[in-house]
């Protein structure tokens, strides 16, 4: 085999770095569904910077919770504006992580060394969601504590952890200011640690192990062009970034945060729901016997992390996996649709 | 050669798999402590008697709602029996609230509904509601929490 002359001559430091960021990306990442996984990370540095600007003013006791998130709502200059959007990037994440994963699943893109990237991923999407639960419950007011208490005890149903999980959770058998504090040291500084260790790895991931092959088989994978990851695809990421902003910035325009009464350990709202992204589940459990539900709901996650492994072994078997991920997909995105339309839409 | 070259990665081998060990041993206890740290003790559940009222004082038909050291509790009297509930769902942990029209109480949360005796009769319950002991001496009532 020929050995070519940067083979043999070390590249510098400055040469590797040039190379990394010239690498050539393949054009299939211009069609909108492979822009997917652009999206949540520039809504991330959103969300980290409007959530550490917020900290300046909130006060996790809860005590002054409340009224700490009312003036950032209402009196704070431009305080509406960094919670609505931190609110609406939230939102708009866990939408686009799960459109990136429909989009992962259907394409089966966690084949051929992408295992990494899909345990990676999952792990970010799971550790969005307690994002999205520990920041709901730092707002305090009643729908949001009451909404803690479900989700607490819930996390104390399940089965083995559940109890030492419920009182590390509220640090103590009941919902108390331990309980704001831990979920706001969870919120701002143990889960942001987590995701960017997460996000670092499943980028490294993409970029060390390659993007993922286009289409379902190896064979039938068309011959497509490449484009340098800088400037192109720098400037596409860029153009998604400024489209973002300016719908975020529209959106909490028009419709700015808005804020229920204070919590009271007293009087349940009526209308206790959690977010739209666990309403789902939300209703899953209501639906079915709890402990068949729960361990429903265990099984899945258990499922949905090992999936690359189990579609390696059946499609070994024989098993024609893109009409199985069809399937399933179509069938997941069905249930998801009506379980959460089901809860959110109370008759 | 190749017998010292075994040796050595015999040698090499377990070294690191003691190290590993002694390493996973070391910090694995560290973080157990750790989290023993972060994990609350029980606390023992102190019972007193609590005086509530004069039996008169307690409506008939209704449900008095009432906080007694943490304990959120709804006593309701019916004609001369009085009854005391937990007011926490046994569901997931919302609160009841007396239904009087329907003599039921009823949780918010997932629509969960105990009869006046406190038993699960309607929604996800697992359980009927907890109860706290009720004492008469003379026209005083006192409840055990």
């Amino acid at each position: 085999m020929a050995i070519t002359i940067e083979e043999v001559k070390e590249k510098s430091l400055k040469d590797k770095i040039i190379d990394y960021i010239q690498e050539d990306v393949p054009d299939h990442l211009y069609t909108w569904p492979y822009t997917l996984g652009a999206i949540p990370l520039v809504l991330f540095a959103i969300l980290l910077i409007t959530g550490i600007l917020m900290t300046f003013y909130y006060i996790p006791y809860p005590d002054r919770a409340y009224e700490s998130v009312r003036d950032i709502t209402y009196s704070i200059y431009l305080g509406w504006f960094i919670r609505g959007m931190h609110k609406l990037a939230v939102n708009l994440m866990i939408l686009s992580l799960l459109l990136h994963m429909v989009r992962v699943f259907i394409t089966r893109a966690y084949k051929d060394n992408g295992e990494v990237k899909w345990l990676l991923g999952a792990g970010i999407f799971f550790t969005s969601l307690a994002f999205g639960f520990t920041g709901y419950s730092l707002v305090y007011d009643n729908v949001s504590y009451w909404g803690m208490v479900v989700v607490t005890n819930m996390a104390g149903e399940l089965p083995v952890v559940g109890k030492t999980l419920l009182l590390l959770l509220r640090g103590g058998e009941e919902v108390s200011e331990f309980t704001l504090i831990r979920l706001y040291d969870l919120h701002t500084k143990l889960l942001p640690l987590l995701i960017i260790v997460l996000i670092t790895g499943h980028i490294l991931a993409v970029r060390l192990l390659g993007f993922a092959k286009l289409g379902t088989d190896l064979k039938s994978v068309p011959t497509e062009g490449m484009h340098k990851f800088f400037p192109e695809h720098a400037m596409e990421v860029g153009l998604i970034s400024i489209c973002l902003l300016i719908f975020i910035v529209d959106i909490v325009m028009l419709f700015p945060p808005t804020l229920g009464t204070a919590a009271n350990p007293l009087e349940v709202a009526s209308n206790v729901s959690p977010p739209w992204y666990f309403s789902a589940v939300y209703k899953w459990i209501t639906i079915v016997p709890r402990d068949a539900g729960l361990f429903a709901v265990m099984l899945f996650i258990i499922l949905f992390f090992a999936y690359p492994y189990i579609d390696r072994f059946l499609s070994k078997r024989g098993t024609d996996m893109w009409r199985v991920n069809i399937t399933i997909s179509a069938a997941a995105v069905i249930v998801f649709t009506i379980l959460t339309l089901w809860e959110i839409v109370r008759v | 050669m190749g017998v010292i070259h075994d040796n050595l990665s015999r040698r090499k081998f377990l070294s690191s798999a003691f190290m590993t060990l002694g390493l996973s041993f070391g910090l694995g206890t560290l973080f157990i402590r750790f989290g023993q740290f972060l994990t609350p003790e029980k606390k023992e559940k102190r019972i007193g008697e609590v005086l509530i009222g004069n039996f008169t004082d307690i409506p008939d038909g209704a449900a008095t709602p009432l906080e007694i050291s943490g304990n959120k509790i709804l006593v309701v009297r019916s004609k001369d029996r009085i009854t005391a509930f937990s007011r926490i769902c046994t569901d997931l942990g919302c609160l009841v609230s007396w239904d009087a029209a329907r003599e039921q109480f009823i949780c918010p949360c997932h629509q969960g509904v105990y009869d006046k005796n406190g038993k699960n009769i309607a929604g996800p319950p697992p359980r009927p509601l907890d109860r706290f002991e009720i004492l008469a001496k003379g026209e005083n009532v006192y409840i055990r929490v």
